[in-house]
């Protein structure tokens, strides 16, 4: 199989742990994931996350044997501390097991049970390492489930909320995110609900968004009440401060002449000021 | 709502960076006319406020930026040099607001303060108003930290 004349290749040698590092695992674990038997994928996230881990294990340390039979468990008296920095490597496809688990949502926590269920024909020793890894995931599972949900079905919702809730909506709240490729914008009620009064409103969002955070940035415009006097204001700041900058610079072409223009101790005298 | 400069990236490097930007311009106008005196003071401000804000437009964002890319293009169309941009990722800028200007759909307070706001910001002639707004916010933060290195500055030089 290529992946053990892969691992072959690149990793000769089982003991320097340091060689660990500089393997690249991306390719290897893709096909490892799309090859896993189908029974194995209805079960938890262990088996997703246990099938991967000693298959690899395996091939890492005994490049003959093929993945499939993995599991005459010799490699059970590696102790644990050359484990560690396998534990300690963080896999380039990360988000490939996580996006299954996403699928399956089952959370890895609940693991703890299930791992020495499992490991009958796996590493005694290995539930640790792997452990230590799991837990280091779920807080970036849901983080990732909750992207990977937005990102995989915001190009769809867009036309179905607004079709289905405009109608029968009471709340008054319309969403608005600025970083999804797709805006939700969440219809009120007695409002129109074609696309182009829909567009507007969205982009209406926008600009009151932006809006808020300049209002936030000159000083005394929260106090203000009405879109008109805040956007005065901020027109007023900028040409405030373009006058400063005209005004300094008056005054530094006065004082420049007289000084002998040394960079260090300007930069000095600033730094004390500072 | 304080968590909208995550959405809407408005960086600004720290003052240092400023300060060395402006430093080094600033001496190199003085190496390129030293103390022959230019025939009037007016000169000097006026090289002094562009040198002020040129150097502001390469420490806030260089060419990333709209705004300090139409402050380079424009100070460098002045001196006839031509300013290296960085293709990348450039994406194009419509004239939507002279499309806009026929259709009376936006509102008309917001469009007649970014009228205003076209005139005074760099670079706005091109923007949406959405846009527009970022690059004032971004625009604004920069301009103070530069007002502020040149008051340190002026304080500093300033006889005791």
């Amino acid at each position: 199989m290529d992946l053990t004349q892969g691992f072959r290749a690149r990793s000769g040698v089982v003991g320097p742990v340091a060689g660990l590092e500089s393997l690249n695992f991306s390719d290897e674990f893709r096909h490892l994931v799309t090859t896993m038997p189908p029974e194995t994928t209805g079960g938890s996230f262990t088996a997703l996350l246990e099938m991967p881990v000693t298959q690899a294990m395996e091939l890492l340390h005994f490049p003959d044997s093929s993945s499939s039979q993995a599991r005459t468990v010799t490699s059970g008296d590696i102790s644990p501390t050359t484990l560690h920095p396998f534990g300690a490597l963080t896999f380039p496809s990360n988000s490939l097991l996580l996006d299954r688990a996403a699928r399956f949502s089952v959370i890895a926590t609940e693991q703890n049970g299930n791992f020495s269920g499992e490991t009958a024909n796996s590493l005694p020793s290995n539930p640790g390492a792997n452990l230590d890894r799991v837990k280091a995931e779920p807080a970036e599972t849901d983080s990732m489930v909750e992207n990977q949900n937005q990102s995989y079905s915001s190009g769809k919702r867009k036309e179905r909320e607004k079709k289905v809730k405009s109608s029968t909506k009471k709340n008054k709240s319309s969403v608005e995110s600025d970083k999804l490729p797709y805006v939700h914008v969440r219809a009120r009620r007695g409002q129109a609900t074609d696309n182009h009064s829909l567009a507007e409103r969205a982009r209406r969002e926008k600009i009151n968004a932006r809006m808020k955070l300049l209002q936030e940035l000159v000083p005394g415009c929260d106090k203000i009440q009405g879109t008109a006097l805040v956007l005065d204001e901020i027109i007023n700041h900028v040409q405030t401060l373009q006058r400063q900058v005209e005004m300094l610079s008056m005054r530094l072409a006065a004082v420049n002449p007289r000084i002998d223009f040394n960079l260090d101790s300007i930069l000095a005298s600033e730094v004390s000021i500072n | 709502m304080a968590s909208a400069d995550k959405l809407i990236n408005t960086y600004v490097p720290e003052k240092d960076v400023f300060a060395l930007h402006f430093l080094q311009s600033l001496s190199n106008l003085r190496t390129q006319n030293p103390l022959n005196s230019p025939d009037k003071s007016i000169d000097r401000v006026r090289k002094i406020k562009k040198a002020a804000y040129v150097s502001m437009a390469r420490a806030a964002g260089g060419t990333s930026r709209l705004w300090s890319r139409a402050l380079l293009r424009r100070a460098a169309k002045d001196d006839n040099k031509s300013v290296r941009f960085s293709r990348r990722k450039r994406k194009v800028t419509w004239k939507i607001s002279s499309k806009r200007k026929r259709s009376n759909q936006r509102a008309p307070v917001v469009e007649e303060a970014a009228e205003r706001l076209r005139n005074l910001v760099p670079g706005g002639g091109g923007m949406e108003t959405s846009k527009l707004m970022e690059e004032t916010a971004h625009y604004i933060k920069c301009l103070s930290m530069q007002v502020k290195v040149m008051q340190c500055l002026v304080d500093g030089l300033s006889p005791k």
